[in-house]
């Protein structure tokens, strides 16, 4: 066929106005450094000795630090520890969003600098004022930032009791207690010793190598109370939080069985994940939770074995009204997606969704659900990095740096568009953490990236924007402020969706707060219902929204 | 490697009556190739005259020529009650322990064939290639080595000893026997030697492109669509790697390793039934084998016949206790049927092989 026949087949068939238009607009556009501003790298510490914490980090957050409204940029960094001493000063790094797709380096006059051995960071409201607080997980100590509403925080890790020695890596800021304030969930990786560590000797290359988990003990994850007062109490003593021994990495705060309580689903490295089901108080009182990934078929795999989970996170994928979750494993493990089967019990239908044969080869951490084109239906987004940076001498097939696969939901299946997402998605990285997030407010969730020894990734989604939306932020009163346990339903277009505000999941990361709704090419919204978490427990209906915008919709008392 | 049973001819035999007659032309039928005949014919013989050693090795052999292995396995063991030591049938219940995969049963028998015929390069050959897959690689070197220097040219000499010398982490003496074979001209068996060498390594991709070669050079080589197919579904290549099992399979019905993971690719796809058709098979070929009693347990459980499968599993874990991932099953199963003590109960076996696994990890303390 010659050039002019084709041309002459477009006009006939209307595609002329395609052709002129040329090469479709990625779904996802890289924003460099250049543009964005957003300079600082991460320092991985690696050292000949490859001690572990080198591999793990960084975590990364969206969060409106300033509350002006627009999606500002934490980084976490390494830092001093007993086996580093940097020869330059290390920091994490706060960025505020300039509101014109710049971000400026605000960590100094923040306070917010860090210190420790950092891992992840979770953003949350644990003194219900309105203002986000910090919290940093770290090799060695964790530290949790108060938001003094001035652009600066104040460290109030020991006056708040949340020294915590050890190896944390995820956390979650939940209300398992239902009293309209949030606790927190610490992830504990494994053992790693105190005044020695673990050396696996020397790989084929006659180098030392990072030593896989397996061979370090787990360590119990912590539960903290928030006692409404500036502190917290550990809560995990006599529960299965505290008798489950782990080496947690990723951890989703959900309600799998809705009954109106917050359940943990936690990622273990090289033993079984843990599914701890918030049981509410028992006989004498004490609040329980119980562990039953194994009964829940979410701890092993299909195969009956304990995989290397890193990433999780939990949506209501298929539009049941209940809860799936999500696992992220090493390679030749396959990650999986458990579909909620109604009965505390769930179904791995990763193959069914072509997710086990997209993840065969790669390692996955910061992940997550969401509606990337806002047609309404959940899509996902899977970050990738082998763990150890030698692996390319002993395997052909298997890469340090790894793709990052995109998902999108059609015909109530995940289908992998990677390939047509944009040239972000056919390059590599040493991705850690993830984080999502609307950072220029088009209503299209935006992604961060955090690299182990990199600069941070921001890609800008461009998808679709001629579908429609609402963003919703959610502000408790009686609640917990943050509205986390928060029941959303909304109707566009002959089509009833939910949503459950979960928080956490992903690795390492935290999130925009707000919530997207996609109603795709549907004209009008019908109406929103929030369901608030207890004690509140009230539902409050918003008649014909306008759409397009973000909404603040505050817990009607 | 491809070996055939011998069948044993009864010239001598007169036709004295209407049995008699029966056995003979079952013999002919064997003769001519109609193998369901004689197969037919020996049965009813036996079921008169059971105890009739030409009968029992003649219908071991009809049994191993249609794929019945273990049916084969039961005839000559009866035949070999009736005259221990026979070296035809020894012979023939040592080809049919091979062909299902048996090494460790087969492999004394073809060691006693060895030593009484050391000028022989088959008992040789197939003692070897049972040592091999039972990891015994040091000895097939010391077997194989005086047979090599007397046959420099041998292909498939050359091929099972550089295996076992890469296996026993003798590289640089096995490359050059890798090599030798290279150098006489690219060959299929040579392509597959490298394939296997680079999976045990862990290399699936190097394994994948020289296993594509092997597949090239030639299609019909015994094995070599099995391994191919596990190279590509290790390099994400699902698709593909059902296609290369199925064509091993349409080759040779028989071969274990193909049966197994057409199973556990069509399970991943919860086509059930599907997958119980190859596991069956599988079971055939090698009866009791407790990684497909696991499949099947395992389907068993996804489709609802739970009691089924916490009966096969507790006949498992008492037969292999340290089977963690049969304990895990049946952890599932004992939940899923609400016998929440005995799931309690499994899952601290679990706990406690997960930490004697633990306390055999490598790894020093260092400051």
């Amino acid at each position: 066929m010659t050039r002019r026949e084709i041309l002459s087949l477009a006009a006939a068939t209307g595609l002329t106005e395609l052709l002129k238009a040329g090469p479709p607009v990625a779904l996802f556009e890289e924003i460099p450094a250049a543009a964005s501003g957003i300079t600082w790298v991460h320092e991985n510490a690696m050292s000949p000795e490859r001690y572990l914490p080198e591999t793990l980090g960084p975590g990364c957050a969206f969060l409106d630090y300033d509350n002006d409204g627009w999606m500002d940029i934490y980084l976490v960094n390494s830092g001093p520890s007993d086996f580093y001493k940097p020869s330059k000063p290390l920091r994490n790094a706060l960025y505020r969003n300039n509101r014109d797709g710049t971000f400026t380096d605000v960590t100094e006059e923040a306070g917010v600098a860090g210190g420790t051995f950092g891992m992840g960071v979770a953003v949350g409201d644990f003194d219900n004022d309105g203002w986000p607080d910090i919290l940093v997980t770290s090799y060695g100590n964790c530290l949790l930032y108060k938001n003094n509403h001035d652009g600066t925080f104040t460290d109030v890790t020991k006056r708040a009791g949340l020294e915590t020695p050890g190896w944390t890596t995820s956390a979650v800021w939940f209300d398992y207690d239902n009293d309209g304030r949030l606790d927190l969930f610490l992830c504990s990786f494994v053992d790693y010793g105190k005044t020695e560590h673990l050396s696996c000797g020397d790989n084929k290359l006659g180098r030392h190598y990072y030593c896989i988990p397996r061979v370090f003990r787990g360590t119990a994850s912590y539960l903290y109370h928030n006692n409404g007062d500036g502190t917290f109490t550990q809560a995990q003593k006599g529960t299965d939080i505290e008798k489950s021994p782990g080496k947690g990495l990723g951890v989703v705060a959900t309600d799998i069985n809705n009954d109106g309580l917050m359940d943990l689903f936690v990622a273990n490295d090289t033993v079984q994940n843990f599914l701890f089901v918030n049981r509410g108080k028992d006989k004498n009182g004490k609040w329980q939770f119980e562990e039953m990934a194994l009964a829940a078929e979410v701890g092993y795999s299909d195969g009956g074995r304990a995989r290397s989970g890193m990433g999780v996170d939990a949506a209501d994928v298929f539009n049941t009204g209940y809860q799936d979750l999500f696992v992220a494993n090493v390679d030749q493990e396959m990650f999986s997606l458990y579909k909620n089967l109604k009965n505390e019990t769930f179904r791995d239908v990763s193959h069914a969704n072509g997710v086990a044969q997209s993840t065969r080869l790669l390692s996955g951490w910061g992940l997550k659900f969401f509606d990337y084109d806002n047609d309404g239906a959940v899509d996902l987004i899977l970050s990738n990095g082998h763990p150890d940076d030698m692996i390319e001498n002993y395997s052909a097939q298997v890469h340090y740096k790894e793709p990052i696969l995109l998902f999108h939901q059609e015909d109530g299946k995940l289908r992998d568009v990677s390939a047509e997402a944009g040239p972000a998605f056919s390059k590599s990285y040493p991705a850690r953490g993830l984080a999502s997030g609307d950072f220029n407010n088009d209503g299209l969730i935006d992604i961060l990236i955090a690299t182990n020894g990199g600069a941070p990734v921001l890609l800008k989604n461009q998808s679709a924007p001629s579908n429609n939306w609402v963003g919703l932020k959610l502000q408790g009163v009686t609640c917990n402020r943050d509205a986390i346990g928060a029941k959303i339903r909304w109707s566009g277009g002959g089509v009833v969706r939910q949503r459950l505000k979960n928080n956490g999941g992903s690795y390492l990361s935290s999130h925009d707060p707000r919530e997207v709704l996609g109603v795709g090419k549907a004209e009008k919204l019908d109406w929103i219902e929030i369901a608030w978490p207890k004690p509140s427990g009230r539902v409050q209906k918003i008649e014909n929204p306008p759409l397009n915008k973000y909404l603040t919709i505050t817990e009607t008392t | 490697m491809r070996f055939v049973a011998t069948l044993l001819f009864f010239s001598a035999l007169a036709a004295q009556g209407p049995d008699d007659q029966i056995l003979k032309d079952a013999i002919s039928a064997h003769q001519a190739g109609n193998i369901d005949a004689a197969i037919g014919g020996y049965e009813k013989f036996l079921k008169t005259h059971p105890d009739t050693l030409i009968a029992l090795s003649n219908l071991g052999a009809a049994y191993a020529r249609v794929g019945r292995y273990n049916d084969a396995i039961e005839q000559y063991k009866h035949a070999l009650k009736l005259q221990p030591g026979n070296p035809q049938i020894e012979m023939n219940l040592a080809l049919a322990w091979y062909k299902i995969g048996e090494a460790d049963e087969a492999a004394p028998i073809f060691e006693k064939v060895h030593k009484t015929a050391l000028d022989q390069l088959q008992p040789a050959m197939l003692l070897a290639d049972c040592w091999l897959a039972m990891g015994k690689n040091k000895q097939v070197v010391e077997l194989l080595d005086p047979y090599a220097f007397d046959r420099p040219d041998d292909p498939g000499i050359a091929y099972m000893l550089g295996t076992a010398l890469v296996r026993d982490n003798q590289v640089s003496r096995g490359q050059a026997v890798i090599d030798k074979i290279l150098r006489n001209g690219d060959s299929a068996e040579a392509r597959l030697l490298l394939g296997t060498t680079k999976m045990n390594a862990g290399d699936f991709s190097g394994a994948r492109d020289e296993l594509a070669k092997a597949v090239e050079l030639n299609p019909k080589l015994p094995d070599v669509y099995s391994f191919y197919g596990v190279a590509l579904l290790r390099t994400g290549d699902t698709k593909g790697a059902a296609e290369a099992f199925h064509k091993e399979l349409t080759s040779n019905p028989n071969d274990f390793n193909s049966n197994l993971q057409m199973a556990v690719l069509f399970k991943q796809d919860e086509k059930f039934d599907d997958a119980m058709g190859y596991l069956k098979r599988a079971l055939q070929i090698r009866p009791g084998d407790i990684g497909v009693r696991y499949q099947i347990a395992s389907i068993d459980f996804e489709t609802g016949k739970v009691e089924e499968a916490r009966a096969a599993l507790e006949q498992m874990v008492k037969e292999a206790p340290q089977f963690t991932e049969a304990h895990v099953t049946l952890a599932t199963v004992y939940y899923r049927l609400k016998r929440k003590a005995d799931g309690d109960r499994e899952r601290a076996i679990i706990a406690q092989l997960n930490a004697a696994a633990q306390e055999k990890q490598p790894g020093v303390h260092v400051k």
